[in-house]
């Protein structure tokens, strides 16, 4: 099941690319319709789902044999935490293909590279196979790539290069690590499974701390930390709003689930011993993500620096979740707050990024300086944004507040101090979204944009779509906190509150 | 079932927003009706609650969850939000501008429920839950009117100097995890040490930023740029009463924090000396209420500080009922006279009505016996000699500058004119006692029912009434001393005096010199603004700055390095690496046409001495682009391929 849902997008995919005389309106259609039975496949694994007490480590696993002589095989299966990654980006991923796009004249080609996405991100979060999924996200490289440079706008293909060249600079990072880790144990495996069993690199010899480093570079590049976040601002600033939706929604969690199941699943004395300076790392992330995003004039570039900073929380929960301190419920809740903000900043960067494609095709600026009394004239719109960035700010009965709060709660039993100063990034980044809705939004209409129209129905499903998530979670966050909670991430707290 | 509470309000405002659009008159009727229904409702089912000991748990996931209880006090104060409310929120659907008046009702609904939330709370989940909707709401009250820019900063300014006190809720919250393990208020009374310090001054911050005390009190006026109606709420019954609420909510615990009853004290006091003089300095009628009303919490706070719950409790009923009354009356006297200017009012003729309502409302805030707002300040006094003379004397202070403001604003706002004149014809004669248009009759009865809640505060003042208030509140009220009740009457009586004179002879005392300076919170904004506001705005411009050119030129130095290196490359290998080395200088020369296009500032130098490799790197870039990724892939196949074999080898 797992398998068909990273086929069919492919599949699909590949079929787009050779057939020459499909139509914009068929190609779309096609995309949707794979997009969408990609999704329906996980959503059975998920109805299938155990989150009882006895839950395996991972569930719908599936394993065909490939060469055997490296221990590669195509192996897959779900934990809480990839599955509800999974969910949530196939759930982006149909909402971002049935965005109203400029597809510029090459439709085919636009719907085929978002399949392909599509089916290689999920791979990437199903596989447990750690070559598998090195390829996979290498995989990933190549389709933003040709979405941002084809499809974005001035400068896209400086932007796509840039991205492209930095994140393959992180995943060379992250192949070297790799080998490392699966050469350091006792029989040749990819299989992830067996690496968390038998734990092969521990303590902090050169050797280790090479290894759990080439990680860690490699996944601050793809989450992005500071100071290796430059390349985000531009790919997203160039990239089309969907491509953008997708960018942060799904490609940037790539790096925090790959922190969370490699070195921190594999590696866990070693990462506990320099649990504390990424620690350190995602506290920076947070604030000058926050201040960077607060000095920007460019609404896009804006949300963009916001992701920095989400995604710093995230680091933060699993550095402390990580760092083998304090009781096991507060590492508990602090990795579960991490994940749920993976989920959560999934939803809703998601829906901001395509509400900044919608600002984009009505006026054609990002300039916030060219913005003004929107609210008169586009008031779903308003709508949309405030709820947005209400919930990326944290406020509670959203999703964004279930998730912070879980991390600095968990966080601040394990780093107190480092919990407290990251507050400050709740006020700056409330500040920088209510600035930007009042720039946008309120005040006298300008001239210029008053005749622009207000959301279409094609805009407003995908959206409202994202936002009841956003909502649901926000209310009810409860069967997400199971399903995230069971299984192989969470098995080491699990194991030990028995015994 | 104690979730009811606030989920009722909140029913309400979804319904609110289905109202009928069009005809002027049905919109008001059905949102009055909604709103009266909803308000009558909610306090119905606290009282039942109340009374029934009504708890609700809802579970997320292990140690996660909502819980709520009512014990003696929460249920009191669940019975109040709704009842100032359901007035204020009548006057509400007739007063305001008939333009966003659903949303503005629908937010006023949800803003009522949100208190309710964080009234009902047994645990910092839920109360931080209730805490930050209460805060949204009073942004987007603020902000009602976003066609005017000024509206939507202060909103913002409210919104962003009550959050940056959540803080400290946030902080409580974490602490009180880490040392128990659970969210619960149930908890704390276990706490001690480092913990229950930070838990402790945490909930201050959070307190005092709520109820506009030192140095957050600034954004109680800003919160001016607000519709009427929402003021009388946000400073009766909602927002603003939040922070005095959960201190006297989780008061045992905070006695038992070393130096917080002192500190909680200070603050208190210094707010209530300062809102003082504030008040007294305006001559804007809202402005002067605003810094009354974080004078009287102040008060509350010192009650809190002294140990007496309840005596802060009943200050906050009293207060809640003529300052809701009091905001009410300016929003009428702005209606007649354009203006909230003190010194152009004098609606004594106009507003017969009216004015005698406020009156009672007035009587109550300058704490003149036998008036609800007297006892309970007496009381206040009382509680603060428990702690030490010196609070007493300040809250003796306080009360005095209390009947002087109160004075101020009674005989300006609703005074008699001092002389008739003759061109105006409103001014000439009295007007009738009972108003003739539906919308003048609603909010007359609205400010009717509130000078009735405060007449009955007043019953405060006999025994048998004080002993079941204190049964039912299961908290104890200190016995007045004859000499501070004297030297407090005293005071009030100075008060009074000062307040008739500035009324009568200095119309406009505080309008300029450095009496207005001092009026704007004593020069306490402009501080803000100069040592945070600005350096924060400044330094996030600064960061956005250096992060485009130091860490992403960092990056674009490496590329230019990467540059040279293809440089050197391509000098030395041309002959022997066609293969892989010309892909390596041709993913180089990718990047370094990356870094020619954006970093040309960093290689002004460099480039004439490069430009002809560049030319020839672009050149090859352009040829490489289409197959990028198939060329990486055999690079990577190969040295994966290779990297295997050596492992293979080597074991």
């Amino acid at each position: 099941m797992l398998t068909l849902s990273i086929l069919i997008p492919l599949l699909a995919s590949l079929g787009l690319f050779v057939w020459s005389d499909g139509t914009k309106e068929k190609a779309r259609l096609v995309a949707l319709s794979a997009s969408a039975l990609s999704l329906l496949c996980l959503i059975v694994v998920w109805i299938g789902f155990n989150t009882g007490p006895e839950a395996p480590a991972f569930q719908s696993v599936a394993e065909v044999g490939w060469i055997d002589a490296l221990g590669v095989a195509w192996r897959v299966g779900v934990d809480g935490m990839s599955l509800a990654i999974s969910l949530m980006s196939g759930l982006l991923f149909l909402c971002a293909i049935a965005w109203p796009a400029e597809t510029k004249g090459r439709a085919r080609q636009y719907y085929g590279w978002f399949l392909f996405l599509q089916g290689v991100s999920l791979g990437l979060f199903l596989t447990l196979d750690l070559l598998v999924f090195y390829v996979f996200f290498d995989l990933t490289l190549v389709g933003m790539y040709f979405l941002i440079c084809r499809w974005g706008h001035d400068q896209a293909e400086y932007a796509a290069l840039k991205f492209f060249v930095y994140t393959l600079a992180g995943s060379l990072a992250i192949l070297l690590a790799i080998l490392g880790l699966v050469l350091a144990n006792g029989t040749l495996s990819f299989d992830m499974r067996e690496l968390i069993a038998t734990q092969p690199l521990g303590g902090t010899d050169l050797r280790s701390s090479f290894v759990l480093f080439g990680f860690l570079v490699g996944f601050a590049i793809k989450t992005p930390l500071v100071p290796f976040h430059t390349w985000l601002p531009l790919a997203h600033v160039e990239a089309p709003g969907p491509a953008s939706a997708v960018l942060a929604g799904v490609l940037l969690k790539m790096g925090t689930y790959g922190l969370v199941r490699i070195p921190f699943q594999m590696m866990r004395e070693t990462f506990a011993a320099y649990a504390f300076p990424l620690a350190i790392v995602a506290l920076v992330a947070i604030l000058w993500g926050a201040l960077v995003a607060l000095g920007q004039t460019n609404l896009k570039r804006r949300i963009a620096y916001t992701s920095v900073n989400h995604m710093g929380y995230t680091v933060l929960g699993i550095a402390a979740a990580g760092a083998m301190i304090g009781s096991e419920s507060v590492q508990t809740l602090a990795l579960s707050g991490a994940v749920t903000e993976m989920v959560a900043h999934g939803f809703i960067t998601g829906a901001l990024f395509l509400i900044a494609g919608s600002f984009y095709s009505r006026t054609g600026t990002y300039d916030l300086a060219r913005y003004g009394g929107l609210a008169r004239v586009t008031p779903l719109l308003m709508a949309a944004y405030f709820l947005g960035a209400f919930a990326s700010f944290g406020l509670p009965g959203l999703a964004g507040f279930v998730a912070e709060f879980q991390v600095f709660a968990g966080t601040f039993g394990v780093y107190p101090v480092l919990a407290a100063i990251g507050l400050i990034g709740l006020v700056v980044t409330a500040a920088l979204f209510l600035m930007m809705g009042q720039q946008i939004f309120f005040g006298e209409t300008r001239p210029e944009i008053a005749m622009v129209k207000d959301l279409k129905p094609a805009e407003i499903w995908p959206l409202s779509v994202l936002l009841a998530f956003v909502v649901l979670i926000g209310f009810v966050p409860g069967g997400l906190l199971d399903m995230i909670q069971t299984g192989s991430a969470f098995a080491s707290f699990h194991s030990s509150v028995g015994q | 079932m104690a979730f009811v509470l606030p989920l009722l309000p909140i029913l309400f405002a979804i319904a609110a927003a289905f109202a009928p659009r069009d005809e002027h008159g049905r919109q008001r009727f059905w949102l009055t009706g909604l709103t009266v229904a909803a308000m009558a409702l909610t306090a119905f089912a606290a009282a039942l609650g109340a009374a029934g000991g009504w708890t609700g748990h809802i579970a997320w996931h292990e140690p996660l969850g909502l819980t709520a209880a009512l014990p003696p006090l929460a249920g009191a104060m669940a019975i109040l939000v709704p009842l100032i409310a359901l007035p204020v929120l009548a006057y509400a659907a007739f007063h305001e501008e008939g333009r966003g008046l659903r949303r503005l009702v629908a937010i006023l609904l949800i803003f009522v429920g949100g208190m309710e939330l964080l009234v009902v709370a047994a645990d910092f989940l839920t109360l931080l839950i209730g805490w930050e909707l209460v805060g949204v709401c009073s942004y987007l009250l603020i902000a009602h009117e976003w066609r005017e820019r000024e509206n939507t900063a202060s909103g913002l300014y409210a919104f962003l100097m009550t959050r940056f006190g959540d803080l400290g809720l946030f902080a409580a919250a974490m602490a009180v995890f880490s040392a128990t393990g659970s969210f619960s208020y149930d908890g704390l009374t276990a706490m001690e040490g480092t913990p229950a310090v930070v838990a402790g001054f945490g909930l201050l911050l959070a307190a005092a930023s709520k109820s506009g005390q030192l140095p957050f009190a600034p954004w109680l006026f800003r919160a001016m740029a607000g519709p009427t109606s929402v003021s009388a709420l946000l400073h009766a019954a909602t927002m603003v009463a939040a922070g005095a609420f959960i201190l006297l909510r989780l008061e045992p615990f905070l006695a038992s924090v070393p130096g917080l009853p002192g500190a909680i004290i200070a603050v208190g006091a210094t707010t209530a000396l300062s809102g003082g003089i504030v008040a007294l300095l305006q001559a804007h009628a809202k402005r002067l209420l605003a810094a009354s009303t974080s004078a009287h919490y102040g008060l509350m706070f010192v009650a809190v500080g002294a140990g007496y719950p309840g005596v802060a409790f009943l200050h906050l009923v009293a207060h809640a009922a003529f300052k809701a009354l009091l905001f009410l009356a300016a929003g009428l006297a702005h209606e007649k006279t354009g203006s909230y200017d003190l010194s152009t009012m004098r609606l004594g003729r106009t507003l017969p009505l009216a004015g005698l309502l406020t009156l009672a409302g007035a009587l109550s805030l300058a704490g003149i016996p036998p008036l609800g707002g007297g006892w309970t300040k007496e009381a206040v006094v009382t509680a603060a000699e428990h702690f030490s003379l010196w609070a007493a004397g300040a809250v003796i202070l306080a009360g005095a500058l209390s009947a002087a403001y109160a004075a101020r604003f009674q005989l300006s706002a609703f005074g008699l004119p001092e002389e008739k004149d003759e061109d105006d014809e409103d001014a000439g004669e009295t007007a009738p006692l009972w108003p003739q248009t539906r919308a003048r009759q609603v909010e007359i009865v609205a400010m009717a029912l509130l000078a009735l809640f405060v007449l009955l505060t007043s019953l405060l003042w006999l025994p048998p009434v004080r002993t079941s208030a204190e049964a039912a509140l299961q908290a104890v009220l200190p016995e007045a001393s004859v000499a501070t009740l004297v030297l407090s009457l005293i005071g009030v009586g100075l008060g009074l005096l000062i307040g008739t004179l500035i009324a009568r002879q200095h119309l406009t005392f505080g309008n300029d010199g450095p009496a207005a300076e001092a009026a704007h919170w004593l020069g306490l904004p402009a501080l803000i603004d100069a040592a945070i506001t600005r350096p924060v705005l400044w330094l996030s411009r600064a960061a956005a700055k250096l992060d485009d050119s130091l860490i992403d030129g960092g990056v674009r130095v490496v590329a230019l390095g990467g540059r040279g290196a293809s440089w050197i490359l391509r000098l030395k290998g041309e002959a022997g690496a066609e293969g892989l080395a010309a892909q390596a200088t041709g993913l180089v020369g990718l990047v370094s046409l990356a870094t020619s296009r954006f970093g040309e500032w960093l290689t002004d130098g460099l480039v004439e001495g490069l430009a002809l490799t560049v030319g020839q790197s672009g050149r090859d870039a352009r040829r490489l682009q289409t197959g990028l990724s198939h060329h990486y892939y055999a690079i990577a196949t190969l040295g994966t391929g290779a990297a295997i074999l050596l492992l293979l080898g080597l074991s």
